[in-house]
């Protein structure tokens, strides 16, 4: 494996700056970009795969409480469609808005059983669902639906990281233009060395006034392969991480473990050292 | 689907018994069986042609499915193609024998209360025959139960134009001379679970009917595309293959197709599009994964098969072989 200058194995301590912030309200539907990312030691990420599409002959049922394996749920792994419709929620109404090309094709309020059957009548027909058993909307208090929610409650709250000269290498090797979209994470970060995280995954770090802990490197899964903005199956990304790197990974997990949120565009990313907002 | 052949199988011999042009681009072949009537086929089939060059493209039968002693095909000369509908609609003449597979239907008809139909360029053929066999069935179906959409730059490239201007549920939309594309979603914005959706056309408007749909149930809507696909792209990874009579292994690059590679290699396999669209090469797969990019195999023939112009290993080696009969 190369490695850019400045890498990891240097004694600097690399450093680099948030670019941009997301969250997911319903698990494998559109990514929002957000300001700020409210997130605090214990909690995770507010808003951050608070609902979900439980498959309606799988083993979600209101109320569960256990986490459940993704493939309870419609996803983009399996769903590759999902990703041509652009969904919108707004926590502060509850609202979650489906568009087709900016056309709106859906605005309901989930708080109700009423919006919470048009959403559930749409998806159903989105996803060729008998008309008589459509998705379940999932949503439980303080759970969330993240693929790694089955490892431990503070893995459900992690916070997922994507380094941009990690995507831009895999770009420049493969010649294929890889949109970081694809890899769905919370917080994208501009200026570290190219695969800096393949050593440090596993390091404190600061975001910002938020220190986290690595606790596992992402491997990648056929979700990736799906074109965010044509809903295409497109390009074969664990094939070609292996190819290139010989492992599937890109990006990866941190829990906050102190200081305090939320997480603003421009903090500084520093491993290994106290956060601080200059 | 009818079933029938798949693949090149270019095993019938037709006439060319009427040649005429549609428009500047487009020219209408009327091809008669030689002796016996042509074997049955439904709206949305298509025939494999073998032009006089030997090679081999797919064309939709526009005529009416009732007819049986003729197959008619619309074929529009692409000056930057591989060469296909320039061999044949410049080196043939009436009177001309022609090799053709018998019809194939991946593009079926299916039934529904109401059609939209949406037909962009020559992508009209296919469309035609369905309009003409669900307007002939109209007394089973509500008055206004077909559209049909036909899009096109002007009237002057508008194959069939005249038989179909004014024709009931036939909307016109020439694009040319600034008048932009028609905006289709007023036609596609309230998903009806009564209609069911078949697009022909280029992949521009493929894209377009595809993203504007994303709301539908999606097996409510079929498209057509002869357009092809490649098989080295960004996605492509090298992998071995093995020539299964000689055990020979062959590295192939990301950058070439497994036909490519196994012709570098001295070995012959017949082909013809390149494009994964007309069964020419077809292989037999011994051992390992395909990674299937093909427009052509069906999913049983993929079991055991794969397309080299287009198709790649999904394994670190494929074992291949000729496909046998």
């Amino acid at each position: 494996m190369t490695r850019e200058a400045g890498t990891a194995g240097n004694a600097e301590t690399p450093a680099g700056r948030v670019a941009a912030l997301f969250v997911y309200p319903v698990k494998g539907l559109s990514p929002q970009r957000v300001k700020t990312l409210p997130v605090e030691p214990g909690a995770g990420v507010e808003g951050d795969r608070v609902f979900a599409l439980a498959r309606p002959e799988g083993r979600y049922v209101k109320g569960q409480r256990q986490p459940l394996p993704k493939d309870q749920f419609f996803m983009l792994a399996r769903d590759a469609r999902l990703a041509g419709l652009g969904t919108h929620f707004d926590a502060p109404t509850n609202r979650l808005t489906v568009a087709v090309r900016e056309h709106e094709v859906l605005s309901a309020d989930v708080s109700t059983e009423e919006g919470e059957r048009a959403v559930t009548a749409f998806f159903g027909r989105v996803l060729d669902c008998d008309p008589e058993r459509p998705p379940v909307l999932a949503r439980e208090r303080d759970r969330r639906f993240t693929d790694v929610s089955v490892v431990s409650d503070g893995m459900m709250n992690a916070v997922s990281i994507i380094n941009m000269a990690s995507v831009r290498d895999l770009e420049r090797r493969t010649g294929a233009y890889v949109d970081p979209l694809r890899f769905r994470a919370n917080i994208y970060v501009d200026g570290l060395p190219a695969w800096c995280e393949r050593e440090l995954a596993g390091e404190d770090l600061a975001i910002g006034g938020l220190r986290l802990r690595g606790v596992l490197a992402t491997k990648r899964c056929a979700a990736t392969e799906v074109n965010p903005e044509t809903a295409e199956r497109d390009l074969p990304l664990p094939r070609l991480l292996h190819a290139e790197y010989g492992h599937i990974e890109m990006g990866w997990y941190a829990e906050a473990t102190g200081g305090h949120g939320p997480v603003f565009p421009g903090d500084r990313v520093v491993f290994g050292a106290e956060g601080d907002r200059s | 689907m009818s079933g029938n052949g798949g693949g090149a199988g270019t095993s019938l011999a037709v006439r060319i018994a009427g040649k005429r042009r549609l428009t500047s681009r487009i020219t209408e072949f009327d091809l008669r069986a030689t002796e016996e009537p042509l074997p049955r086929f439904t709206a949305g089939a298509h025939i494999n042609v073998r032009n006089p060059a030997g090679e081999v493209r797919s064309y939709s039968l526009c005529n009416a499915p009732s007819e049986r002693h003729r197959y008619v095909i619309a074929v529009a000369r692409e000056e930057e193609g591989r060469g296909g509908s320039k061999g044949l609609t410049d080196e043939t003449e009436c009177g001309d024998s022609l090799w053709i597979s018998p019809p194939r239907n991946d593009f079926e008809l299916r039934p529904a209360l109401r059609y939209l139909l949406i037909a962009g360029g020559v992508g009209i053929t296919p469309l035609k025959a369905m309009y003409h066999q669900l307007t002939a069935q109209a007394g089973e179906r509500e008055p206004a139960g077909v559209r049909l959409l036909y899009l096109s730059r002007s009237e002057a490239d508008a194959a069939y134009l005249s038989e179909l201007a004014g024709a009931e549920g036939v909307v016109l939309h020439h694009s040319g001379q600034g008048r932009g594309r028609l905006d289709l979603w007023p036609y596609l914005a309230e998903p009806d679970e009564d209609t069911r959706i078949y697009c022909c056309g280029p992949p521009s408007l493929i894209a377009d009917v595809r993203a504007l749909t994303m709301h539908w149930r999606p097996s409510l809507i079929r498209f057509e595309n002869f357009a092809g696909v490649a098989g080295t792209d960004g996605t492509s990874t090298d992998f071995t293959a093995v020539w299964h009579p000689t055990g020979e292994r062959i590295p192939v690059p990301a950058t070439e197709t497994l036909l490519g590679a196994l012709r570098a290699a001295g070995i012959e396999v017949a082909s013809s599009c390149s494009a994964g669209t007309c069964g020419t090469c077809k292989l037999r797969v011994h051992e390992g994964f395909a990674e299937h990019r093909d427009l052509v195999l069906s999913e049983r023939e993929r079991r055991n098969h794969l397309m080299p112009c287009v198709s790649r290993a999904a394994s670190e080696t494929i074992v291949v072989g000729p496909r046998g009969r």
